[in-house]
């Protein structure tokens, strides 16, 4: 994970500094927000509201009532809301108030009692997300 | 003594002698919280636990029960968030597609796409290519595109590239416009609305014009 985590600002587009600018404030969609299309960001992302598309994230947090359709690559994803699609990040946990269809790729996943999933969690080891910048296209 | 011996016969069934009696409660008090003694705890707790493994057999097969649970997170949820901040669009994200929300928006960060919203403030660093909708919009960075909205306010750091439909504008100098602007917004409501909120705005159309006819 530490590997994970250095050097994930070198794949990600730029440097250190605009990095730890974008971390300070996170970006937050509230419930009345929705989008359709593709997010990418540099920095932390929290949803409750919709959205969907596919996500590019570093951590993403679906909050409770938040809700995504699509697919999300991150580094790490907490989802506490309802997803509809898949999920490729090293750490995943999903809290006991989500609703998750569809598949998590991951590394290390927790899954809280209560939580409502529907779909398979196959296991990659770490150099898979290592490798992985974009959406694979292949659907597996 | 004797009343409280009596008392202390009625409530403690057991135990017969008077002065122990004394010297018991303080012991119970601090036998219950260790649960040694007091005969009474031991079956509230067995009957805790059977609830508490009879509950969620209830609780777990039909799903639904947990999903009630989502109802009550999310409205901590937002009267958190709701109280810090709206929704804020951090510079660090870049939307492709389209935009709708119900309530305030910062947008920091890049859209490549239409944006419709009730109270829009685009920052100094954002950038929007599209049409930009909306209640209020307040700009201080960059637009391609185009604003449609009852009150825009545009500030000395915007950069507008578009037609601007308003029924209410202030521009402030040193905004760069290039592009048309239309008090035309919902043809037959503007001359009514723009009359009587005229006063404010008088001012800036002045200097909006100056700037726009700079350019």
């Amino acid at each position: 994970m530490l590997t994970m985590a250095r050097r994930s600002p070198d794949q990600r587009p730029g440097p250190n500094s605009t990095r730890a600018e974008a971390e300070a404030p996170p970006s937050f969609l509230g419930p009345g927000v929705g989008i359709q299309g593709a997010l990418e960001i540099d920095g932390e992302l929290v949803i409750s509201g919709l959205v969907r598309g596919s996500i590019a994230a570093l951590r993403l947090v679906i909050a409770a009532g938040g809700c995504v359709e699509g697919d999300i690559v991150a580094h790490e994803v907490v989802i506490k809301g309802r997803l509809n699609g898949r999920v490729f990040a090293p750490t995943v946990s999903v809290e006991a108030s989500a609703e998750v269809e569809g598949r998590i790729f991951h590394t290390t996943v927790s899954v809280e009692r209560g939580a409502r999933v529907n779909g398979r969690m196959p296991w990659r080891p770490i150099s898979y997300f290592e490798t992985l910048d974009k959406l694979p296209e292949i659907r597996e | 003594m004797s009343l409280f011996n009596r008392n202390d016969k009625s409530g403690e069934t057991k135990s017969a002698d008077a002065k122990p009696i004394e010297s018991k409660p303080a012991e119970i008090k601090t036998g219950e919280t260790r649960g040694a003694t007091a005969p009474q705890p031991q079956p509230q707790t067995a009957q805790q636990a059977a609830a508490k493994t009879e509950l969620p057999k209830f609780a777990e097969p039909p799903r639904p029960a947990p999903a009630a649970k989502p109802i009550q997170p999310p409205t901590p949820t937002p009267a958190k968030t709701g109280a810090v901040m709206a929704s804020v669009i951090s510079k660090a994200l870049k939307i492709t597609g389209e935009l709708e929300s119900t309530e305030d928006i910062q947008i920091d960060g890049q859209i490549e796409g239409d944006v419709r919203g009730v109270g829009v403030k685009i920052g100094q660093n954002a950038k929007v290519k599209g049409t930009v909708y909306g209640d209020e919009v307040e700009l201080a960075g960059t637009i391609e595109g185009k604003i449609e909205a009852k009150k825009v306010i545009v500030a000395a750091t915007a950069r507008m590239t578009g037609d601007i439909w308003h029924q209410e504008i202030k521009v402030e100098s040193g905004a760069y416009i290039n592009g048309n602007l239309k008090p035309e917004l919902g043809k037959a409501e503007p001359r009514s609305t723009s009359r009587p909120v005229a006063s404010t705005p008088t001012l800036s159309p002045v200097s909006a014009t100056s700037v726009t006819a700079a350019h």
